[in-house]
C-alpha cells in the first residue's frame, strides 16, 4: 500500500471513530453509540474478540453500584472510553464512567417532583440515553426531556414534554439523527393520547409533534366511537428506529386505553368501523416534519393490553429472491411481523408463541382472524388467552444477527383470564376498565419463557433455551457467533448462535432485564451488563410473581467482563 | 358564687364534644367502622372490586409478593389500628410511594367492600 493511501486510511480511520461516536448509522463495533446498537435496532456485534471457543474464559473485570434498587433496565453506551448508563427511580442517576475502570467522572442527580411515583404504571424504570454531537439526552419519570454536556453532565436545557400528574412519564431513551432529538411518552394505562415529538438537539426547541391517535377531522378518527379518542391510549414509551436513506422514523404505540374497550367500539370481534387508529401499531413517520407515512395496526380494537411498542429492527431480508427492506417485529400479541419498511406493506405475519386470541393473520387486510371465545367483553370473561397481557413479547429486546440471520427472542410462555368492567375516566388514575388473572401458565409446558432463536424468512423457530421463570433479559448477538441474555435468577448467559447451546453462565445475584451490550479498549473486548430484578410486573402476577420476587433480590449494579488469562 | 346550673350545662356540653372522640363512632376518620364487617356477601364483592381497582399493584385477590405493597398483612404490620391505616391511606393517597388517592374517586361503600374482603384473608402472624 502506498504511503499516501496508507495515510488517507489512518486519517479515515481517526475521523471514523469521531463520526461513529457522533453516528449510531454504524454497526456496533468498537464504541456501542446507541441503545439498540444501531439505528435499526439489531443489538449486533461486529466484535469476535470473545467468541464460542473462549467465551467460557469470560470473568469479572469490575462492577459499580448504580446506588438505586427497583427495576434496572438501562443499555449502556461506550462512546470515546466513557460509559454513559442511567439507573432506576427518576432516573435516580446518569452516570458517566470511565469504561475502562468504572470511576465516576460525573453524575447527574435530577430533582424529581416527589409525587409521579403514582402516576408510572409498570416499574420505576429507564433505559438509558442517546448521544450525538457532545451531548447526552435523557427521558425521565416525570415527562421531561433534558439535555446534558457530556463532558460535565451539566444540564444544557430541560422541556416538559408532557404534564405528568395526567399519567404521562418518559421511560426510555430519546433517538438522535441530524439536528434532532425524538421522544415518546408512557401513560396508555392511564387514559393519555399518545404522540411522538422532535425537538432540536442544541436548544430543546419542539420541531414537530404528531399524534399517534388522529383528532377531528384528521383521517382515522372515525374509528373511535364518540369522544373515545380523548383517552385513547396510543402512548409511545418504548424505542424508535431510523432508515437515514428512506428519512423514515418508525415508532411503536401501545395498547388502546382503557383495556376494557366496550365504550371505544363495538364490544365484539366485529370490530370495523372501531379499529381504534393508531393504537397496537408501527408507525413510520417522516423524520423531518413527523408526518405519518405509513402505519400497521396489529391489533385493532384492542382489548387485551397487546402494546405494539416492541421495537422494530430493521434489516434487508432475502425474500423470494428479492433483497427486501424490512421492518421485523416480535409483536405483544404472539405474532411475528414483516413488513416492507419501505411501502408498509405486510409480508408476513406467524405466531412465535402459542396463539389462541386469533387464528392467524388475513394477509389481504393485515387483520387478525379473531376467536370470538378469547375476546373479553363488558361483563364477559375470556378465559385462558394466549399469549397474556405481558405478551409473547415484552420490551425487553430481541437481537438481529448478521451472521446468522436468526432473530433471538426472549419470549413468555403465559396465558390469562380477562374481562371488560365499567369504569369512568379520572386524570392521573389507571383507568383499565378491566379485570385479569394473570397467575397462569402456558399452553406449551411448565416453562413460563423460552429465549428462542427465530428465522424471519421461513417464519419458524430453529432452537430454544426453555427457562422456568418469566422476564427474560434482553438479547445481544456478536460477530462471534454469540447470543448473550439474562434472567431473573441473575444469570447472564452466552449461547451458540447456530444452535442455541448454553456455553457459559454467571449470576451476577440480582435479576437480569436488559440485554448486555460489548465494546473494545485498547483493542481488547469487554462485555457490560446492568442488572436488577424486575420490579412492578411481579406484583400482579399473584403467586407466579411471588416466585420472581423470591428468585433474587432487588439489585442495582453494572457489571463488567473480560477473557481471562 | 358559680351558677351551678351553667356549670351542669357546661359539663354535659364537653361531655357531649368530648363522646364521639372516646366511643369512635362510624364516620370519625380516626376511629372509622365497617358498615360491612363479616358479610361474606360484601368480600366476595369487595374481592371483584380489589381486582378491578387495586389488583395491577396489589396483586388478584390481594395476592402479593412484595412486601409493602402486601395487604393481607396490614394486621400484623399495624394490630387495632390496621382499620384507620387502611381508611386514611387511601382517601388520602401515599404520592411519594407510589399509592394513589382514592377519596372522592371512588365511594366510600366500594372501599368498605374492599376492606371486607381485606379483613377476610389477613395473614396470621
Amino acid at each position: 500500500m502506498s504511503r499516501v493511501s496508507r495515510n488517507l486510511l489512518a486519517g479515515l480511520g481517526g475521523v471514523a471513530l469521531a463520526v461513529s461516536a457522533a453516528s449510531a448509522m454504524a454497526q456496533a463495533g468498537n464504541e456501542w453509540g446507541t441503545y439498540g446498537g444501531d439505528y435499526a435496532n439489531t443489538r449486533y456485534s461486529t466484535l469476535n474478540q470473545i467468541h464460542t471457543g473462549n467465551v467460557n474464559k469470560l470473568r469479572v473485570a469490575w462492577i459499580r453500584s448504580l446506588g438505586s434498587l427497583e427495576s434496572q433496565q438501562s443499555t449502556p453506551l461506550i462512546i470515546n472510553g466513557t460509559m454513559y448508563v442511567t439507573t432506576s427511580t427518576g432516573p435516580k442517576y446518569v452516570f458517566a464512567l470511565d469504561a475502562k475502570t468504572g470511576a465516576i467522572k460525573w453524575k447527574y442527580e435530577p430533582d424529581l417532583p416527589s409525587d409521579y411515583f403514582a402516576t408510572v404504571c409498570c416499574g420505576l424504570d429507564n433505559r438509558g440515553v442517546a448521544y450525538s454531537n457532545g451531548r447526552i439526552f435523557v427521558g425521565r419519570l416525570d415527562a421531561k426531556l433534558v439535555a446534558l454536556d457530556a463532558n460535565t453532565g451539566k444540564e444544557l436545557w430541560n422541556v416538559t414534554v408532557m404534564d405528568y400528574k395526567t399519567g404521562h412519564a418518559i421511560t426510555s431513551p430519546p433517538l438522535v439523527f441530524k439536528d434532532l432529538v425524538v421522544t415518546g411518552y408512557a401513560g396508555g394505562e392511564y387514559g393519555v393520547r399518545g404522540a411522538v415529538q422532535a425537538y432540536k438537539q442544541a436548544t430543546g426547541e419542539l420541531v414537530w409533534k404528531t399524534y399517534t391517535i388522529p383528532g377531528p377531522g384528521e383521517p382515522g378518527n372515525d374509528t373511535w366511537k364518540g369522544d373515545s379518542w380523548k383517552t385513547g391510549g396510543g402512548s409511545t414509551w418504548y424505542v424508535g428506529s431510523y432508515d437515514p436513506k428512506l428519512n423514515l422514523v418508525y415508532w411503536g404505540t401501545s395498547n388502546a386505553g382503557p383495556w376494557g374497550g366496550q365504550t371505544r367500539g363495538n364490544d365484539s370481534s366485529n370490530v370495523l368501523p372501531y379499529s381504534n387508529v393508531y393504537t397496537a401499531s408501527h408507525i413510520a413517520f417522516d423524520a423531518d416534519t413527523g408526518k405519518i407515512v405509513w402505519a400497521y395496526q396489529a391489533t385493532p380494537a384492542d382489548v387485551w393490553d397487546f402494546d405494539g411498542v416492541n421495537e422494530g429492527v430493521l434489516a434487508d431480508l432475502n425474500l423470494g429472491g428479492q433483497k427486501t427492506p424490512v421492518l421485523m417485529k416480535a409483536d405483544r400479541n404472539g405474532f411475528f411481523y414483516v413488513i416492507n419498511r419501505r411501502s408498509g406493506k405486510l409480508l408476513s405475519a406467524q405466531p412465535f408463541v402459542p396463539v389462541n386470541w386469533a387464528k392467524g393473520v388475513d394477509m389481504q387486510t393485515g387483520m387478525p382472524i379473531e376467536d370470538p371465545t378469547k375476546r373479553p367483553q363488558l361483563g364477559k370473561w375470556a378465559r385462558n388467552v394466549c399469549p397474556n397481557l405481558i405478551g409473547g413479547k415484552n420490551w425487553e429486546p430481541m437481537s438481529y444477527s448478521m451472521q446468522t440471520g436468526l432473530v433471538y427472542i426472549p419470549s413468555f410462555n403465559m396465558c390469562m383470564d380477562i374481562a371488560n368492567k365499567e369504569e369512568e375516566y379520572t386524570p392521573g388514575k389507571f383507568y383499565l376498565a378491566s379485570e385479569f388473572n394473570l397467575d397462569m401458565a402456558g399452553s406449551s409446558g411448565t416453562n413460563l419463557s423460552e429465549f428462542m432463536a427465530w428465522d424471519p424468512v421461513a417464519s419458524k423457530k430453529v432452537c430454544g433455551v426453555k427457562e422456568d421463570l418469566p422476564f427474560l433479559g434482553g438479547a445481544m448477538s456478536t460477530a462471534g457467533n454469540l447470543v448473550f441474555y439474562g434472567n431473573q435468577h441473575g444469570e447472564l448467559k452466552a449461547i451458540d448462535a447456530r444452535n442455541c447451546n448454553v456455553l457459559w453462565k454467571f449470576t451476577v445475584g440480582t435479576g437480569i432485564l436488559q440485554s448486555p451490550v460489548t465494546y473494545t479498549l485498547d483493542g481488547k473486548q469487554y462485555l457490560a451488563v446492568v442488572a436488577g430484578r424486575t420490579k412492578g410486573p411481579p406484583s400482579f402476577f399473584g403467586k407466579i410473581g411471588q416466585r420472581v420476587i423470591d428468585a433474587s433480590p432487588e439489585g442495582g449494579m453494572v457489571v463488567v467482563f473480560e477473557l481471562g488469562s | 358564687m358559680v351558677n351551678r346550673q351553667r356549670w351542669h350545662g357546661l359539663v354535659w356540653a364537653a361531655l357531649l364534644l368530648l363522646a364521639p372522640l372516646r366511643c369512635g363512632a362510624a364516620g370519625d376518620p380516626a376511629r372509622p367502622t365497617n358498615p360491612y364487617e363479616g358479610k361474606a356477601d360484601a368480600a366476595e364483592e369487595g374481592r371483584g372490586l380489589l381486582n378491578q381497582y387495586c389488583a395491577h399493584c396489589h396483586g388478584p385477590n390481594a395476592v402479593q409478593g412484595e412486601r409493602p405493597r402486601d395487604l393481607r398483612r396490614l394486621r400484623i404490620r399495624y394490630g387495632d389500628n390496621a382499620i384507620s391505616v387502611f381508611w386514611i391511606t387511601v382517601h388520602k393517597g401515599r404520592m411519594d410511594k407510589g399509592m394513589p388517592v382514592w377519596g372522592g374517586v371512588l365511594p366510600d361503600d366500594t372501599l368498605w367492600r374492599i376492606y371486607t374482603f381485606l379483613e377476610s384473608i389477613q395473614t396470621q402472624p
